[in-house]
């Protein structure tokens, strides 16, 4: 039993060694900023940018790939002026993603790109729901083998009295 | 005391083991993290990698039920019966994870749970067939009148797979625009490689479960017989007297 | 000759029972009376509304029905030790199947062919230019139907829940019928022209092909005790 046992916690190190390193690969894009974060500490470098597009603010020429809007999360809100490949789902009152810089001199979020706002709880979930009981069956299943293989070895067969 | 057959399983079920354990932790790897996500559904293709390898794995579980069920009839060998009796479980288990990984994978792509799409219709047609060979099974009293007749109930259900399939296509298609028919995932090779290597796995995976699960049932019989419970009260009364 | 001598001696053995008793199609046609009336009950539509779901609403009878008169076929058997006799016979087993699969084939169509003017009188359809094409889907799919019914009919007599195991294993497995056979009725109904919904009857022909060659082959395990 205990070579059982050591199989399956060199198992169970290995799952959890590839579920942190998941993790450490999305938490980049999981980091996202709001509108009012920026306002508050602008920072230097380029970041993600989640917000609503406030209704009433789009304007520029979107096949071109040039647009100016103003992103909106609970009241804070935040001009932006997008230069990046033509957006085919810029709308107003729209949730996105805008990946940029912060122009503290002109006061404007500079977009280069739009991001998709991804659902990870959906990936997860899968994963979790596809993987999880697999593993849990196997584990009781070949549990039970070796457990029944020492069982028949010790028992004696029955003798009627 | 034990089978050689069952002994020789044991001795391979190692190898197919360690394969799955591998050829998975390689396909997660590459398909969560070095993979890129696909243009138009984004990270949700990621699914993709753990429904279709399931789908493939349950249908090749219902290709291996009619394999055994025939050799079952042909040679009549109890051994061949435990493992079908194993498959029809395990591939019970591995449908009704497509179908809930399928619909997971719907949500975000199409915003409904459920749609009657050709492929999700015809997978809760197959798990409905499952669980009436299994509830057949409990319900026969007679070991070798119940693997006969699950046998002919594996053999009908494999034949009408691809004609189930097909009616099912030829209706959605009648039914629905063609924009659901296809999952618009423009398949590039960096998608191929993650989804091979979780196909591999996962049947792999599968063949190990078959392994253990055929072993279970027959050591959990051998130990009945072995302590007598498989005895009827008449042999027992006659040892007394 | 023993075969063909075996098949007709079945098929007149269940059609002289059923002349003398008839209760089997006389429960077949109020069952499905009965289900026919509930199903006007639950779907208040206007003739619009009919005209859809009206195809679908016939088989459903149909089905229900057939899975009804097919357990009857060989529960019959149990009495008097009919169904060991059966076994002895000297002839092939598939003998036995084609006289049961006849007899049920049977039972069913005469009961669809009773039962579709109730069906045209209570929803009002204009079909008379289509009567042909109709009895030609009926037949078709009462054969796969019939042939698959009876092998499982045989099979699920012997064992516990008899009455549930039979619709359970059933229907799963006849569900290309099912469909084609709605589909070709519906367009029927409409007075499509036939190239529409040719590739239904193509279908259901494949089936009732498939299934009762292989239902004859796999008779003979179900059969032997």
């Amino acid at each position: 039993m205990t070579t059982f046992y050591t199989k399956w916690g060199a198992m169970l190190v290995a799952m959890s060694i590839l579920s942190i390193l998941t993790y450490n690969h999305y938490q980049q894009d999981l980091a996202t900023l709001s509108p009012q974060h920026i306002l508050e500490s602008p920072p230097a470098e380029e970041v993600r940018l989640l917000g609503m597009v406030r209704g009433g603010t789009l304007r520029g020429d979107l096949e071109a790939g040039d647009a100016q809007f103003d992103v909106v999360e609970e009241e804070t809100s935040l001009p932006v002026k997008y230069h990046g490949p033509p957006p085919e789902n810029l709308r107003e009152l729209k949730t996105l993603v805008l990946i940029g810089t912060w122009n503290p001199t002109a006061k404007v979020f500079e977009a280069r790109d739009i991001g998709l706002v991804t659902n990870y709880g959906f990936v997860m979930g899968a994963y979790l729901i596809g993987l999880l009981p697999l593993v849990l069956i196997v584990f009781s299943m070949s549990r039970k083998v070796s457990l029944l293989y020492t069982e028949i070895k010790e028992s004696t067969v029955y003798q009627p009295e | 005391m034990i089978h050689k057959a069952i002994r020789r399983i044991q001795r391979l079920k190692g190898w197919f083991g360690g394969g799955a354990a591998l050829c998975i932790f390689a396909g997660l790897y590459l398909g969560l993290i070095d993979s890129p996500p696909d243009y138009y559904q984004g990270e949700v293709v990621r699914i993709m990698y753990v429904h279709v390898p399931l789908a493939h794995t349950a249908l090749f579980a219902y290709t291996v039920l009619f394999g055994g069920s025939v050799w079952y009839l042909w040679k009549r060998d109890p051994i061949v019966d435990n493992m079908c009796h194993a498959c029809a479980a395990l591939s019970a288990i591995f449908t009704a994870l497509a179908l809930a990984t399928g619909m997971i994978w719907g949500k975000p792509t199409w915003n409904t749970w459920w749609t009657w799409d050709a492929r999700l219709t015809s997978f809760i047609v197959l798990l409905l067939i499952l669980i009436g060979y299994l509830m057949l099974r409990t319900f026969i009293d007679d070991p070798e009148k119940e693997a006969r007749y699950a046998a002919v109930l594996a053999i009908l259900g494999f034949v009408d797979l691809p004609i189930i399939h097909f009616s099912v296509e030829w209706w959605r298609t009648l039914h629905q625009p063609q924009s659901f028919s296809i999952r618009g995932v423009s398949i590039s090779s960096g998608l191929l490689v993650p989804l091979f290597c979780m196909s591999v796995g996962m049947s792999l995976l599968f063949s190990y479960m078959l392994m253990v699960r055929t072993q279970l049932l027959y050591l959990t019989h051998l130990l009945h017989a072995k302590k007598g419970r498989l005895l009827s009260q008449f042999h027992l009364s006659k040892a007394d007297s | 000759m023993a075969f063909l001598k075996v098949v007709q001696w079945i098929v007149w053995k269940d059609l002289v029972t059923e002349i003398r008793s008839r209760e089997t199609i006389s429960s077949m046609v109020f069952f499905a009376l009965i289900v026919i009336l509930i199903f006007s009950f639950s779907f208040s539509m206007n003739q619009q509304a009919a005209q859809e779901v009206i195809a679908g609403i016939i088989w459903v009878a149909f089905a229900f029905t057939g899975i009804i008169g097919l357990g009857k076929s060989f529960s019959s058997e149990l009495q008097n030790d009919c169904l060991e006799s059966l076994q002895m016979v000297p002839a092939p087993k598939g003998a036995i199947f084609l006289g049961k699969v006849t007899a049920n084939f049977a039972f069913i169509f005469v009961v669809e062919i009773l039962l579709f003017p109730m069906f045209v009188i209570f929803f009002n359809l204009d079909v008379i230019e289509e009567i042909p094409i109709l009895l030609l889907i009926f037949f078709l799919a009462t054969i796969g139907l019939s042939a698959v019914g009876t092998l499982f009919s045989a099979l699920t007599v012997q064992i516990r829940a008899r009455e549930v195991m039979l619709p359970i294993l059933l229907l799963p497995l006849v569900v290309p019928v099912m469909i084609a056979a709605v589909e070709a009725t519906k367009g029927a109904l409409h007075g499509d022209p036939f190239s529409l919904y040719r590739q239904w009857v193509e279908l259901l022909s494949i089936f009732d092909v498939v299934f009762t060659v292989v239902s004859f082959w796999l008779f003979e395990f179900v059969m032997d005790s």
